[in-house]
């Protein structure tokens, strides 16, 4: 095609800060989460209508549209949803060790949650797979509480 | 509902990573003064402009109003529509409603991007702040990925997520995403109006590195500048201002829960599932009066940040069994000349100027339709209805247009 690009314009830089933004948030049920997951427990909400458990519990139910606030314990074990292998960093640089990152979902719970496995080659997770979660040692309430999961 | 009809399409010059050369508005006329040449139309002829891009992704909020001369909307309607991934066909959408209540009789729907004076990962971010914030907060691990709702990879991350899911439920191989991804890029170098136009083998696929297992480099889409405007009008005034146009005869959209990234509440929905695609593609089907879409369905242009999602979008969408896009890929029917041609564009895949990405897959399906292609993707044998697809959102929102060779018979 004949088309040619003309000469280049200038470039100016700007700039939006986005920390000058503030969001109100309820977040009911991450607090339930994060204050169970000091004692090494899972915790999220049920809905009495149709028995759907949300890990973190939201306020109202988002498939019958009632409100909710059944606090439900679900398992420490769970099975793989879905996963992926994380080979190359934010920028798209190669990593030394390529990191397992899973879906899974929760025994007792319906809602699907991210983390890491280890303790297994990336070549033989499956999805389906059983995994269970291995807790930090000292949880502060934190997402961060539960370090990675493992096979089980 | 009156019957609605592309008479004609415009696309800037060529979608490339970096338009130095002009600004964003200058760009954008480029492909409104290419749709009023290949139309032989004037501003005078248009009612009304509707008009699409993402929020946030060059940081402007009223482009459309900046840019109200240079898409010649003075003394008319204007109306910005920005719906994530789907934006293009939104925008085209909007366009179709109004000349289908009768409100007006031509319509331009002008669709673009600039990425290269944005930042993507910015704009996608934009699309949880709210979340994000809370989750960081809360002890979730952005970067390094430790502990649970750990993340990383941006939007490749959660494609590999949707990807594994597929493979596991279909029965396709990762060979397989290298083969569909070598095959778009192929159909890309044919189109002149595509960013990545190099003839690629299955080999040059390979080569590439993996992001996030099963996605490799070379199954990602580039970012691109560009912008795509139609002109629709109604079948009376198509019928006197143009000689071959495409109807409009379905439409259709449907949302889900946020399959991705609905970090704060618990995520319900496998992104693999896409159920609002079997919901919307039937529901365009049955306004079309297509009752065998595997047979009456000549062509498609799918939605494809991903190179596996051309085959999962055939599946999700009606247009074979599930678990059989892979071997209709292997048996040759998604080439160009295959049975089933599937983004002879090349697709998103292969040029993703964002806004204009939905509207560029109706956009090809009408000239397909017209015999108007320029360059060596035609289809050869005749397109009699065409389905374009739109995908984004939280990988939860679909829309669908089917095009035809004549209009929708009055019921």
């Amino acid at each position: 095609m004949a088309f040619e690009m003309g000469p280049e314009t200038r470039q100016v830089q700007g700039t939006w800060d986005v920390t000058t933004y503030r969001y109100k948030i309820e977040g009911k049920g991450m607090k339930l989460l994060c204050d169970a997951m000091k004692e090494k427990k899972i915790r999220g909400i049920r809905c009495n209508e149709c028995r759907t458990v949300y890990v973190p519990g939201p306020t109202f139910c988002r498939k019958c549209h009632i409100d909710i606030d059944e606090v439900v314990e679900v398992k420490d074990t769970g099975e793989v949803g879905t996963f992926a292998v994380l080979m190359a960093d934010m920028r798209g640089n190669p990593v030394d060790t390529e990191r397992v990152s899973a879906q899974i979902k929760l025994d007792g719970a319906d809602t699907w949650l991210g983390g890491t496995i280890e303790g297994i080659d990336w070549h033989d997770v499956k999805i389906g797979m059983r995994v269970k979660a291995v807790w930090a040692d000292n949880p502060e309430g934190k997402l961060s509480d539960i370090d990675h999961f493992e096979p089980a | 509902m009156r019957n609605v009809a592309i008479i004609g399409v415009g696309y800037t010059p060529v979608f490339v990573s970096k338009r130095k050369d002009v600004n964003i508005v200058e760009m954008i006329s480029e492909a409104v003064d290419a749709a009023f040449r290949n139309t032989n139309l004037t501003p005078e002829d248009i009612d009304s402009i509707t008009f699409g891009n993402m929020q946030t992704f060059e940081g402007l909020n009223l482009p459309h109003l900046w840019a109200s001369e240079h898409i010649r909307a003075l003394d008319k309607p204007t109306i910005r529509i920005s719906t994530g991934g789907t934006t293009g066909m939104s925008t085209l959408q909007a366009a179709y409603y109004q000349v289908a209540s009768g409100l007006h009789d031509v319509v331009m729907a002008v669709t673009w991007e600039k990425q290269s004076e944005g930042d993507s990962q910015v704009g996608l971010t934009g699309i949880v702040m709210p979340e994000a914030m809370v989750m960081i907060q809360h002890g979730m691990d952005l970067f390094g990925g430790r502990g649970m709702a750990g993340m990383g990879g941006g939007s490749t991350g959660a494609a590999s997520y949707q990807a594994m899911s597929y493979l596991h439920h279909s029965g396709a191989s990762p060979e397989h995403i290298d083969k569909m991804a070598a095959l778009e890029r192929t159909n890309a170098s044919k189109n002149p109006y595509a960013h990545l136009r190099k003839v690629t083998t299955v080999e040059d696929i390979q080569a590439t590195p993996f992001i996030s297992w099963p996605l490799r480099y070379g199954h990602t889409c580039p970012t691109s500048d560009g912008a795509t405007v139609a002109i629709v009008a109604s079948e009376e005034k198509a019928k006197k201002l143009a000689d071959q146009v495409a109807w409009i005869t379905g439409v259709a959209s449907c949302t889900s829960d946020p399959t991705t990234a609905n970090l704060i509440e618990g995520q319900l929905t496998d992104s693999a599932e896409q159920q609002p695609a079997r919901i919307a593609s039937e529901k365009a089907f049955a306004m079309a009066g297509i009752k065998n879409p595997k047979k009456e369905i000549d062509m498609a242009e799918l939605y494809n940040g991903f190179a596996h999602q051309s085959l999962m979008w055939l599946e999700k969408l009606g247009l074979c069994k599930e678990g059989e896009a892979h071997k209709m890929l292997d048996k040759g029917a998604l080439d160009i000349e295959g049975e089933l041609p599937t983004n002879a564009s090349g697709g998103v895949f292969s040029t993703n100027a964002i806004g204009a990405s939905a509207m560029n897959r109706p956009a090809e399906c009408a000239l397909q339709i017209m015999r108007k292609i320029e360059g060596e993707h035609q289809i050869p044998k005749k397109v009699r209805n065409a389905l374009a697809h739109g995908w984004g959102g939280l990988f939860q929102y679909v829309t669908v247009v089917i095009l035809s060779d004549e209009p929708r018979k009055a019921k």
